[in-house]
C-alpha cells in the first residue's frame, strides 16, 4: 500500500501589514507498487512513432529498435498498442484488421508487436494531432485500462496540419491519458512538444543521437510501469476572502498548475498531477490573505494530495504576524531556491525566443540573468548548457556575450532542460 | 421579563475532563500487588480531549487530533455548593455543543480535524481560550485570550437568579502573566469565590433584611470569598506553589443583592458602575503602582502609561503579602450596568466616563443582551491590539425595583 507524506517549508512569520504567504510543499510517495496492479486497476500503454519520410535512414532504424525495447518493458497484462504516425495515424499493432482496439501484453503479443514495428516504412508527412486523436480513441475504446500513458517520438515539425488542429487534439486528449514527448535530431520544435507534454502531464526531452533512443524509451516505460498510483490530484484550500496567487510544481521540473484548477468547493481548487511512482515532487503555493493584527495566527492554505477524492497527505501553510524583524525578514531557503529556479526557466526560454527572433539585446540580458540565477541556485547542468550558447564574462554579475555559430542542438538542449530544477539543499 | 431560556442556553464555560487528572488515580494496595497493575494507571491517565474526544497520551499538552490545549482545567471540588444548577446546566450545554465538529468563534464556520476553521482559517480556540457565560438573561460575560498572549490566564465565574436585578454574582480573576499555572489559579479562584458568594444569599426575609445587616453580611462573605479563592489556588496548582513566583491572580467581584451592590477587589481587575444617564464610576480601587502614583497626585493618563503601570501591589496566591479584598457597598441609582473586567479591557479605556461611552455605543449597535455586549467589548479590545487577555462580565441593573422579595 502506497504511503504519502507532505512536508511544508516556509517562514510563517509576516511583518505587520504583510499579506503574501509563500510555501514549498514536498509531497512524497513510497511503496507505490507497479502500474495496473491495484484492485480493479489495469494499465494502458501506447507507443507512437513518427514514420514520416524524414525519418528515413538512421532515425527510423533507431526508432524501431527503441520501440521494440519499449515493448519488452511493458508488463504482461498491460493493455497496449503501437501507432505509426505520418500526416495521418495508423494503428500498427494490434494489426489494423484486429477486432480489439488494444490487447493485453503477453509473450505472443510482444513478439507480434515487434514484427509489426520491424515492418515500419517511412513515407508521408507529420500531423501529430491525428496521432494523439487515434491514441485517445484507442484508450477510450478500452475502458478497462484505467491508467493510461503514451510515449510520442518525432523528428520534425508539425507541418501537415494547422496549429489549431494540434491544439484541439491536445485539448481533447487532456485528462484521457498522459504523454511523454521526445524529439530526435534538430528539426523538431521544442515548443510544439512542450505544448503536448505540458497538457498531458508528461515530460519533453531531446534525444541528440539516434543511438541514445533505446535507453531513453526503456527508462520512460520503466518509469511509467513503476507508477502504482494511477492518478492523484493536488488540492489547495485557501481561507475565505483570500486569493491563491499561484500553484506551481517546482521539482523535478517547473510546471505552472494555476490554470489547471477546477474548483472542488468555493474555497478549494484541485489540480491534476497524473500518476505517481516512488518519488517526491515539490510545489510552490502562494496565497494572499488579508493582513491581521500583530500576534494573530491563521491558516493560509491546506495543501493536500488526493487519490480518488480521498485525502492521502496534507500540509498546513500558516501565517503569523509579528513585529520581530528577526523572525519576519528571513526568507525560507526552499522558497528562495525555487523562486530562483522558476525565474531561471523563464529567463532561458525568453532569452532563446528573443535570440530566435533576432533580438540580440534582449537575448543577452535574459540569458545573462539565467547565468546569474543558475550560479546562485547551484544549477550546474543549466550552467553547462548555457555555456554552449553564451560566453560567460561574469556569472555573478550575469554579464554574457552571445556566441556566434551556436549548434542548433545545443540551443534545443538548453531549451528542453530549462524547466528541470535542482533540489534545494535542505 | 424573567430569563428567556434561549438566551440562557448560550452558557459554555470550560469543562475539565474527568480523566485529565492523572494524579487522582486511586492507589489501593491490593491492586498494586496484582501483576497487571503496572499498566492500569497508564490507561487510567490517558487524557480525553474536551473538544473532539480523541484520547491522548497522559503527558500530551495539546490534543493530537485537533490541537486543543489539554492543560488540565481545575474543578473546584471541595465545596459542594459549586455543583449548583447554573454550572450543571452550563456543563450540559458544553457537552452537547462539543460534538465532533465545533464552530469557529470568529466566523461560525466549522473546525476541521487539523484544528483550523474550514472557512476563515483561524486556529480553533480551546474552551479555555474563549468562552462565554449567561446564567440569566440579564447577566453574561465573555473571557478571551486576546491576540498577543499564548494562554488565556483570565477567568470568570458568573451566577444569577433569573429574576432581573434580584441576585447575581460576577467574579473575574486575572492570572499573573509569565507565571506557569496562572491560568489554573485564576479559574480555580473565580469558581471558588463565586460558589462561596452564591452560598451567602439569604432568601429568608425574616432573617433580618435591614440594609446595614446585609452590608455587613456581604462584607464578611467577600473576605471569606477571598480566602476560599486563595485556598482553591493552592489546591489547583499543587507543586507549583513552591516556586519562586508561584501562580497567582487578581480578584474582582460584584454581588448584586436587590438594590445593594457589594464589590470586592484585590489587584487591578475592576468593577464599574456604567450609568445609562448620569455619573458612571469605578467602584473598585486598584492595588497597583499606577494607583499609588495617582494617590500621590500623578494624573491617571500619566500613571497608567508608565512602564510599571501594571505592577500590582496585591494579589491572591502563595506569595501574596495581603489577600484581603477591599470591600465597597453601594446603591446605584437609576438604570445601568455593573461591569466587571480585567485590564485587557480597561487598558484601552480606563476612565469610567469613557468606558460608559463605549458601552453605550456598543449597546446602541448590539442591543442589551449582556453576552452580546460583553462580546462586542472583547472584540473592541482585540481591535485595539488585544495585548492582554480580555474579560468583560456585565449585569443589567435597574434600581427602580428595590421591592423586597415576597415571602415564599
Amino acid at each position: 500500500m502506497a504511503e504519502f507524506t507532505a512536508s511544508v517549508f516556509q517562514n510563517e512569520f509576516l511583518s505587520d501589514g504583510a499579506t503574501d504567504v509563500h510555501a514549498i510543499v514536498t509531497v512524497t510517495v513510497a511503496g507505490a507498487g507497479q502500474a495496473g496492479q491495484g484492485q480493479g486497476m489495469a494499465a494502458g500503454e501506447i507507443i507512437i512513432v513518427d514514420t514520416s519520410g524524414s525519418m528515413t535512414g538512421e532515425n527510423l532504424g533507431a526508432a524501431k529498435h527503441a520501440a521494440s525495447v519499449a515493448v519488452d518493458q511493458i508488463l504482461d497484462g498491460t493493455w497496449f498498442a503501437v501507432i505509426s504516425g505520418t500526416d495521418t495515424a495508423a494503428r500498427a499493432f494490434p494489426y489494423p484488421n484486429a477486432r480489439l482496439p488494444m490487447v493485453q501484453m503477453e509473450p505472443g503479443a510482444r513478439a507480434a508487436a515487434k514484427q509489426a514495428i520491424a515492418a515500419f516504412q517511412p513515407s508521408g508527412g507529420t500531423a501529430m494531432g491525428t496521432w494523439l486523436t487515434l491514441a485517445r480513441e484507442l484508450f477510450q475504446a478500452t475502458p478497462q485500462a484505467t491508467q493510461r500513458h503514451a510515449i510520442l517520438l518525432t523528428d520534425g515539425k508539425n507541418e501537415h496540419e494547422s496549429a489549431q488542429a494540434l491544439s484541439q487534439a491536445i485539448y481533447n486528449a487532456t485528462g484521457v491519458f498522459q504523454c511523454d514527448a521526445r524529439g530526435v535530431g534538430s528539426r523538431w520544435q521544442v515548443d510544439e512538444l512542450r505544448q503536448i507534454a505540458t497538457a498531458l502531464l508528461g515530460t519533453v526531452d531531446l534525444i541528440a543521437k539516434p543511438a541514445d533512443m533505446a535507453a531513453d524509451f526503456e527508462s520512460i516505460i520503466k518509469q511509467s510501469m513503476g507508477r502504482g498510483v494511477a492518478s492523484a490530484d493536488l488540492r489547495v484550500w485557501a481561507p475565505q476572502g483570500s486569493e491563491v496567487l499561484f500553484v506551481r510544481q517546482v521539482a523535478p521540473t517547473v510546471e505552472d498548475l494555476t490554470t489547471r484548477k477546477t474548483m472542488v468547493n468555493p474555497l478549494t481548487g484541485s489540480y491534476p498531477t497524473g500518476s505517481w511512482g516512488d518519488e517526491s515532487r515539490d510545489y510552490h503555493v502562494a496565497v494572499r490573505v488579508a493582513s491581521k493584527p500583530v500576534g494573530s495566527e491563521q491558516l493560509a492554505a491546506r495543501v493536500q494530495l488526493t487519490v480518488r477524492d480521498e485525502v492521502v497527505a496534507s500540509g498546513l501553510v500558516k501565517a503569523r504576524w509579528s513585529n520581530d524583524d528577526a523572525l519576519t525578514a528571513r526568507i525560507d531557503p526552499a522558497v528562495a531556491h525555487y523562486t530562483g529556479q522558476t525565474e531561471l526557466a523563464s529567463a532561458i526560454q525568453d532569452g532563446l525566443a528573443a535570440k530566435a527572433a533576432g533580438d540580440a539585446a534582449t537575448a543577452t540580458v535574459k540569458l545573462g540573468r539565467a547565468v546569474q540565477l543558475a550560479a546562485e541556485t547551484g544549477n550546474d547542468e543549466a550552467t553547462a548548457k548555457l555555456r554552449k550558447v553564451v560566453e560567460i564574462d561574469d556569472a555573478n554579475e550575469g554579464t554574457v556575450r552571445l556566441r556566434r555559430d551556436v549548434a542548433k542542438l545545443d540551443e534545443m538542449a538548453l531549451d528542453t532542460a530549462s524547466t528541470k530544477t535542482t533540489r534545494v539543499r535542505k | 421579563m424573567s430569563g428567556a431560556p434561549d438566551e440562557i442556553a448560550e452558557t459554555s464555560p470550560p469543562t475539565a475532563p474527568d480523566a485529565a487528572q492523572p494524579e487522582s488515580t486511586p492507589e489501593t494496595p491490593a491492586e498494586a500487588d496484582a501483576p497487571a497493575a503496572a499498566e492500569a494507571p497508564v490507561a487510567a491517565a490517558l487524557i480525553v480531549c474536551p473538544a473532539c474526544a480523541t484520547v491522548n497520551d497522559p503527558d500530551a499538552k495539546f490534543c493530537e487530533e485537533c490541537g486543543t490545549q489539554l492543560g488540565e482545567l481545575v474543578e473546584v471540588s471541595a465545596d459542594p455548593e459549586t455543583t449548583d444548577d447554573t454550572h450543571a446546566e452550563a456543563d450540559e450545554a458544553t457537552s452537547s455543543t462539543a460534538a465532533p465538529r465545533r464552530a469557529c468563534v470568529y466566523c461560525g464556520g466549522s473546525i476541521a480535524d487539523d484544528g483550523y476553521c474550514e472557512l476563515c482559517g483561524k486556529p480553533a480556540q480551546s474552551e479555555r481560550d474563549h468562552w462565554q457565560e449567561a446564567p440569566a438573561a440579564w447577566v453574561g460575560g465573555v473571557c478571551d485570550r486576546g491576540i498577543r498572549h499564548e494562554i488565556n490566564e483570565d477567568a470568570m465565574a458568573l451566577s444569577a437568579d433569573p429574576q432581573v436585578g434580584e441576585f447575581a454574582v460576577l467574579v473575574v480573576c486575572d492570572g499573573v502573566s509569565s507565571t506557569p499555572g496562572s491560568d489554573k489559579a485564576s479559574l480555580a479562584a473565580a469558581r471558588a469565590a463565586t460558589a462561596i458568594l452564591e452560598a451567602g444569599r439569604v432568601t429568608d426575609v425574616a432573617d433580618g433584611h435591614g440594609d446595614e445587616y446585609a452590608q455587613a453580611r456581604w462584607s464578611g462573605r467577600m473576605l471569606e470569598a477571598g480566602e476560599r479563592a486563595s485556598a482553591a489556588i493552592y489546591e489547583a496548582i499543587g507543586e507549583l506553589a513552591a516556586r519562586t513566583n508561584p501562580p497567582s491572580c487578581t480578584f474582582a467581584a460584584a454581588v448584586i443583592d436587590g438594590p445593594l451592590v457589594v464589590v470586592g477587589g484585590v489587584g487591578d481587575s475592576r468593577v464599574y458602575w456604567i450609568a445609562d444617564d448620569g455619573k458612571s464610576r469605578q467602584l473598585t480601587t486598584d492595588d497597583s503602582w499606577s494607583q499609588e502614583m495617582m494617590a500621590h497626585g500623578m494624573s491617571r493618563q500619566q500613571a497608567e502609561s508608565a512602564p510599571q503601570a501594571h505592577s500590582i501591589t496585591r494579589w491572591l496566591g502563595a506569595d501574596s503579602p495581603d489577600e484581603v479584598p477591599h470591600v465597597v457597598p453601594t446603591y446605584p441609582t437609576g438604570a445601568g450596568w455593573i461591569l466587571v473586567c480585567s485590564d485587557g479591557l480597561w487598558n484601552y479605556c480606563s476612565d469610567a466616563d469613557d468606558l460608559a461611552q463605549l458601552v453605550h455605543r456598543v449597546v446602541g449597535s448590539v442591543g442589551t443582551n449582556p453576552v452580546q455586549v460583553a462580546s462586542a467589548l472583547v472584540d473592541w479590545a482585540n481591535e485595539q491590539g488585544g495585548q492582554d487577555n480580555i474579560t468583560a462580565a456585565l449585569a443589567r441593573f435597574d434600581s427602580v425595583v428595590p421591592t423586597p422579595a415576597q415571602p415564599a
